[in-house]
């Protein structure tokens, strides 16, 4: 299932969804640019394998989320002439592709984290092209289950 | 010869504010002086040259030349509230190597200004052929350093007690580079 309005797969841990607005589903990304980069990344970013009692199941699914948000970040990319987000692009690829889910792939969060954020700088990178200020997952917090506020930081 | 084609560039900050990149032109000197003006005394303890004296910026002005200081400027309206520059040079061993600073109007602090202009630069960079990006910060300074790292710049090194201001206060010198070289060969010797 694909969020109508953003076109981000809901299929695990989706966000709040299940709120409906007059019959439609309130998609908070709805209207913006890139859309369901923002939304795919806030999915993962907010994922249930992020926390202290993820199981293998949700670190897997968060694993094989994050390895399709790159073919969308990728074919949103294009051929935009943006090396650095090309760069960046290939950065998270090559973290992803190090590890794969496994009782013994200890590095694993650690890479799939370092992929994520590489991935946050090529949207990032997307939005600066269109003149757009950087996208801010706490901006849409409240749409997941957050419990802590990280750091927050604008220079 | 790096293209410029992108610009002026709009940007639009986290707050909804709306900036016009551009790079620097001969008419612009008494508009950075003005900015320049406008900064603290203790941020331009920091600065290599003494940008109080208009002649300064007027030289910089009368002597553009993009392909060794590229200098790209945010303007809110007329007032520039944001320079940075890319400095390379043309020949020698650190020809492929720039070096890119950055200032902020303090009203324009906080904002994203000075990662959207880094973000600039990290583009105009890969455009031009360069292999690193290199970026020297004190070490106090660290939301610029936090905002370089966000963008891939990585502490190269940090000399401890290096640097003096215009008191000769001692301060820690952070060196930050970013690469852009794709092959492990390029680096090899």
């Amino acid at each position: 299932m694909n969020c109508a309005a953003c076109g981000a797969e809901l299929t695990y841990d989706s966000r709040m969804v299940s709120r409906h607005v007059g019959g439609l589903v309130a998609c908070p990304y709805e209207g913006l640019a890139y859309a369901e980069l923002r939304s795919g990344h806030d999915r993962i970013y907010f994922g249930r394998w992020r926390k202290i009692d993820a199981t293998s199941i949700d670190i897997r699914r968060a694993y094989h989320q994050l390895g399709r948000h790159l073919s969308a970040i990728a074919q949103a990319l294009g051929e935009k002439d943006l090396p650095a987000a090309r760069r960046d692009l290939e950065k998270a690829s090559e973290a992803l592709e190090t590890e794969e889910p496994g009782d013994d792939s200890p590095e694993l969060l650690r890479l799939m984290d370092h992929a994520l954020s590489y991935a946050h700088r090529t949207i990032d990178d997307l939005l600066h092209e269109m003149g757009l200020p950087p996208h801010s997952p706490m901006d849409f917090a409240e749409w997941y289950n957050v419990v802590e506020v990280p750091f927050r930081d604008a220079w | 010869m790096i293209p410029l084609d992108r610009y002026p560039k709009q940007v639009t900050l986290r707050d909804g504010a709306r900036l016009t990149f551009r790079p620097m032109v001969r008419e612009d000197a008494d508009r950075l002086w003005e900015f320049f003006r406008s900064i603290p005394p203790e941020d331009k303890m920091y600065l290599r040259e003494d940008v109080d004296r208009k002649e300064v910026v007027e030289r910089w002005a009368e002597s553009l030349d993009y392909e060794t200081v590229l200098p790209i400027l945010a303007f809110d309206g007329d007032r520039i509230v944001g320079d940075t520059t890319l400095h390379r040079d043309r020949t020698g061993w650190k020809q492929r190597i720039g070096t890119v600073r950055v200032q902020i109007a303090t009203d324009f602090r906080h904002r994203g200004l000075g990662t959207a202009m880094l973000r600039e630069m990290r583009h105009l960079g890969e455009k031009s052929a360069l292999r690193h990006i290199v970026a020297e910060v004190i070490e106090e300074q660290q939301a610029a350093i936090r905002a370089f790292e966000k963008l891939g710049f990585e502490r190269a090194v940090v000399f401890r007690n290096f640097v003096n201001d215009q008191k000769g206060r001692l301060h820690s010198l952070v060196v930050l580079v970013y690469s852009m070289s794709h092959s492990e060969e390029e680096l090899k010797f």
